[in-house]
């Protein structure tokens, strides 16, 4: 028998059974009549009953938060049995709803984590869901802007041909809304029947590295090209000119000569550079005699400057540990911009202390000065102050570049203080620990 | 039945919608795009503003007649009937916006043909100009959202592009004063700043029209109309 079949025999056995047997038992006993008027007493008590317990029944269905709770109403006989069943069914439903939840807020998390805006929009492009880098990249947010068209919000011209008909291949570059100075590139997909997906990706430091990249091509070849001019030129010349004079041509080739110094210079920098570029960490490293150091750099200043700045030295630190050569070299080239950049007469000092536990490298000159906008970006590679003067004092444009290269691999931070028409300062600062206790 | 109707009607009114707001970013990238081109002298992007002005005349003629065909066919009322009185409000100032930026665009190629500059870009200009269309992006998002909030605050920060002209004409007098040579070219760029001025303008204006919309108050001239009140 089905369990449905057992309760409705149970039901007829417990409720029904002794109604009617009371019933014909009063029949029997003191005439039909009496036996009616039982029999519609026993069935008048239990429909009473029964209203009273789906009363019960509807009151703690309406009672909030009886999902949690174990208890129901005991109504006792067959209605306990449907009771006990339907608060068990309530329990499991309130439990799986609790799980879905879950998993749904841990899905929404997630998607929130991820670095790319995503948007679901509906076949008229009303936004339904977006996640967090969405809001930063397409300016809008929840749930303020939940079901609005998303044509109306982003507005670059274009736009909404794109999502209309979108280009597999391409994306579509769009400049941030907010503050115009990050590029995105959309992509939308097709999600479902209607639906589309629209995924936002940050591509603003992939396109500025792409442009440097091509900038830095375009700055190596110019500046190997206008020394490799200069030397052509003079060849040509050479050829065509065949009475020329001893002294002519004498001063010819010292001028060609000092062309290509320049360009074997430049060549030397650049594979300096890319050596340091693709190691992390120095080959070896010793303990440096700073007063040596500093020693060789002024002997190297004064043969630069040939005796037409007053050059100082001040060593007061004591021994550093790191790769003597690096250190030579970065130092070197701060110095050796000093010179360049101070007129005749002005003075040069440089120093080596330690200040507040780190040891400090700084190389002051009275010199030209540096406008304080080009600060951040003096030490890229070929960025010029000024375009004209700095290729006449021979620089190669990599010099800074290069300092801050060796400097990172020592861990040091390089600070540049300068006043225009007052002189610069320029500080390389070593951790602690890479100073040797007294010595 | 009738829920079908409004329903297509609803979609009328949110197509007119979606498209005064795309026209509106067209305009926006005009007026950034003329006052980039003045402050660099690019001849290609003035000549490329210039050229775009035909597609943001062919946006209002096409609004404007969506516009009186929904009014015809729909007969709408109350809240519907504002937003699409403003919207053809707001057409005519998008449309006024477009040609300040090609009138910028213009006169930029103008002064960079003529060549001999005297007065240096002014980055105050560039400055306005952002100002001009940071308020003008403001006011369309506030129609996007029906955000009066936005709306008023786009009002307020007129006052900024108002102070921002009345520092570039300073400026320009000093110049002016110093060599009289530069007067020719001092007056271009305040027709140029002018022209930055009127696009905040007409911006306020647009933000105006999202606060009528909303509220259903008209808040426009509302100074000048109390003044008058309380004369009478």
């Amino acid at each position: 028998m089905s369990p449905g079949g057992r309760w409705f025999a149970k039901t007829l056995l417990t409720g029904v059974l002794p109604i009617v047997s009371l019933a014909l038992l009063a029949g029997l006993l003191y005439g039909s009549a009496w036996g009616w008027a039982a029999a519609a007493l026993g069935f008048l008590l239990v429909v009473c009953a029964q209203t009273h317990r789906l009363s019960v029944l509807l009151a703690w269905l309406d009672t909030p938060g009886r999902a949690d709770s174990a208890h129901y109403p005991d109504a006792g006989g067959a209605w306990g049995e449907v009771f006990l069943k339907l608060s068990r069914k309530l329990r499991l439903d309130a439990k799986n709803l609790a799980a879905v939840e879950a998993s749904l807020r841990s899905f929404r998390e997630a998607m929130d984590a991820v670095p790319d805006g995503l948007v679901i929009l509906d076949g008229s492009h009303r936004i339904q869901w977006h996640n967090r880098a969405a809001e930063a990249h397409l300016a809008i947010h929840m749930p303020r802007d939940t079901g609005a068209i998303i044509e109306q919000l982003v507005r670059t011209p274009g736009f909404g041909d794109y999502l209309g008909s979108p280009d597999a291949t391409a994306p579509f570059l769009l400049q941030s809304p907010a503050a115009r100075t990050r590029i995105y590139a959309l992509r939308v997909v097709p999600l479902g029947e209607r639906q589309k997906l629209l995924v936002s990706l940050d591509v603003t430091d992939a396109r500025r590295v792409e442009s440097m990249r091509s900038e830095f091509v375009a700055n190596v070849s110019h500046e190997l090209r206008t020394p490799l001019t200069v030397v052509s030129g003079f060849l040509e010349h050479f050829a065509d000119d065949g009475a020329m004079n001893a002294d002519q041509r004498q001063h010819f080739a010292r001028l060609m000569s000092d062309q290509t110094a320049r360009m074997l210079s430049l060549v030397d920098d650049l594979l300096t550079l890319s050596r340091l570029e693709a190691e992390d960490a120095p080959a070896s490293e010793e303990d440096v005699d700073m007063a040596d150091l500093l020693a060789q750099l002024l002997a190297e200043a004064k043969s630069l400057s040939e005796g037409r700045h007053r050059i100082e030295i001040a060593c007061q630190g004591p021994t550093l540990r790191g790769n003597r050569k690096e250190l030579h070299s970065a130092f070197g080239n701060l110095v050796s911009n000093a010179i360049r950049y101070t007129p005749a007469g002005g003075d040069i000092v440089i120093e080596w202390a330690v200040r507040r536990g780190a040891g400090v490298f700084a190389v002051r000159d009275s010199g030209v000065g540096i406008p304080a906008e080009h600060l951040p970006r003096l030490t890229e590679r070929f960025y010029r102050v000024d375009r004209g003067r700095s290729r006449d004092t021979g620089g190669t444009g990599l010099g800074l570049a290069i300092v801050k290269h060796i400097l990172l691999r020592h861990q040091a931070k390089l600070g540049i203080e300068s006043q225009v028409g007052e002189g610069s300062t320029f500080r390389a600062e070593f951790p602690g620990w890479r100073l040797k206790a007294g010595a | 039945m009738s829920d079908h109707l409004s329903k297509q009607f609803d979609l009328e009114l949110e197509n007119i919608r979606t498209r005064i707001l795309q026209m509106g970013g067209l305009v926006e990238r005009q007026v950034l795009a003329a006052v980039d081109a003045f402050s660099t002298g690019n001849l290609e992007e003035m000549q490329q503003v210039i050229d775009n002005d035909s597609e943001v005349d062919a946006y209002e003629v096409g609004i404007d007649e969506d516009c009186t065909l929904l009014i015809a066919r729909r007969q709408p009322t109350a809240r519907d009937l504002r937003l699409i009185m403003a919207i053809s409000r707001i057409v005519t100032d998008l449309e006024r916006v477009g040609d300040k930026a090609s009138k910028i665009a213009n006169m930029s190629r103008k002064l960079h043909l003529a060549g001999g500059q005297r007065i240096p870009r002014l980055s105050d200009v560039y400055h306005s100009g952002r100002l001009a269309t940071d308020m003008l992006q403001g006011a369309l998002d506030s129609l996007a959202r029906l955000d009066v909030d936005a709306a008023r605050h786009v009002i307020g920060s007129d006052k900024a592009i108002d102070a921002a002209f009345n520092a570039i004409l300073r400026q320009l007098i000093t110049y002016m004063m110093e060599d009289p040579r530069t007067i020719s070219e001092a007056l271009d760029i305040i027709w140029i700043a002018k022209a930055i001025e009127r696009v905040g303008d007409h911006a306020a204006n647009i933000a105006e029209n999202v606060v009528y919309v909303v509220s259903g108050t008209d808040i426009r001239h509302s100074a000048a109309v109390r003044k008058k009140a309380d004369q009478a």
